[in-house]
């Protein structure tokens, strides 16, 4: 008997009337909506690591380009900033998921807190994004040109540098380098970083509408679910591009 | 528009059902935390420590792998999910690997110009 409504149960997950899949409409769309983003950002990855592999190793080196800190000027202190960066984007990601939980058990005050400081770490994270930014253009990189070439030059002068040291630039660096590294800098991070900042907007749209209460009066908070997804598939997407453009 | 929040009503509507949601506590996410935070910081440690080179970049790349495993399985929460939801979703991103072999092995062939 068991055996057959286990049975009847198999069979009856497509035969309608119940939800194959056990998640709302709205949610499974947002996860075929992610689906389809993560294939953008792949093709935008997989496009970077490509045309690297083309130039044969001529390829500015990550660590003498971002080496950049806030307030510690021409201190030579590579990945330090972009891994700020990532604990940000991370702890952000946590207050998220913690704001989810709080919605389970509809616990409209901690929701309300923990979307808070989401947005907050977001916002820290956009004016991060912001700063590299306007340090790599100052830099002299545009969309069709960088100023980096430090591949042969780069390699020896990094064996001499260690962490922390005082660097100037020198115009033997600044001869011009391989322009796509800097178009594909500003076209990666850059959708990223929008979607960090609709991230953002969304997130703010969600917490308006928690401290109206509108989904108190709902029953549930299944859309501070729904952005949350939005917002994870953010940090994962910098998991790689933190990868990609800073480490390798 | 009403919402349906109540799990057990036999009327079933698409377009507003809404599974009714549970705690997991709070243990768990802190925990995935402390193994993305660790797994970040060994990034950062190879990154110092050993010169670049093609084994350098592969374990980079499988710590992302690592990381985007906790992400979408934890704070996602596709681990509880229902594994069909589960193989449409994931299913399709391995269709990637195939694009990244391919589009290095152009990348490579474009380089011996």
């Amino acid at each position: 008997m068991a055996t057959e409504t286990a049975e009847f149960e198999k069979q009856s997950t497509w035969a309608g009337g119940r939800s194959p899949f056990n998640v709302s409409y709205g949610k499974l769309m947002m996860w075929i909506f992610l689906l389809s983003d993560a294939f953008t950002f792949s093709s935008l990855l997989v496009a970077y690591g490509a045309i690297r592999f083309s130039k044969g190793g001529d390829w500015p080196m990550p660590d003498m380009v971002f080496n950049h800190f806030p307030f510690l000027h021409g201190i030579h202190l590579p990945l330090m900033f972009v891994s700020l960066m990532t604990l940000i984007l991370i702890i952000s990601s946590v207050t998220m998921v913690l704001a989810v939980e709080a919605g389970h058990r509809n616990d409209k005050s901690g929701v309300i807190k923990y979307m808070l400081i989401t947005i907050v770490f977001g916002s820290m994270f956009l004016g991060c994004q912001a700063w590299e930014w306007s340090n790599f253009i100052g830099d002299g990189a545009s969309l069709s040109q960088n100023n980096f070439k430090l591949t042969e030059i780069g390699a020896a002068k990094a064996e001499a540098l260690t962490l922390g040291n005082h660097y100037h630039w020198e115009d033997a660096d600044r001869t011009f380098g391989q322009p796509p590294f800097s178009a594909l800098f500003f076209m990666v991070t850059g959708f990223h970083g929008f979607h960090v900042l609709s991230g953002v907007v969304i997130l703010l749209i969600v917490f308006i509408n928690v401290m109206f209460g509108t989904y108190e009066r709902r029953g549930h908070y299944e859309m501070v679910e729904k952005v949350g997804l939005y917002w994870h598939f953010v940090d994962l997407v910098w998991v790689f591009v933190f990868t990609f453009f800073y480490l390798i | 528009m009403s919402h349906s929040v109540d799990n057990n009503s036999n009327e079933y509507i698409p377009e507003t059902y809404v599974p009714h949601a549970e705690s997991h506590g709070t243990k768990g996410i802190w925990k995935t935390f402390w193994i993305l935070l660790g797994l970040t910081i060994i990034d950062v440690v190879f990154y110092f420590t050993i010169p670049p080179n093609m084994i350098r970049n592969s374990i980079f790349i499988v710590l992302g792998i690592v990381k985007a495993y906790f992400i979408v399985g934890d704070f996602m929460h596709m681990k509880h999910e229902r594994s069909y939801l589960v193989a449409c979703i994931i299913l399709p991103v391995l269709f990637i690997l195939g694009l990244v072999m391919g589009l290095m092995q152009e990348g490579y062939m474009l380089s011996t110009y």
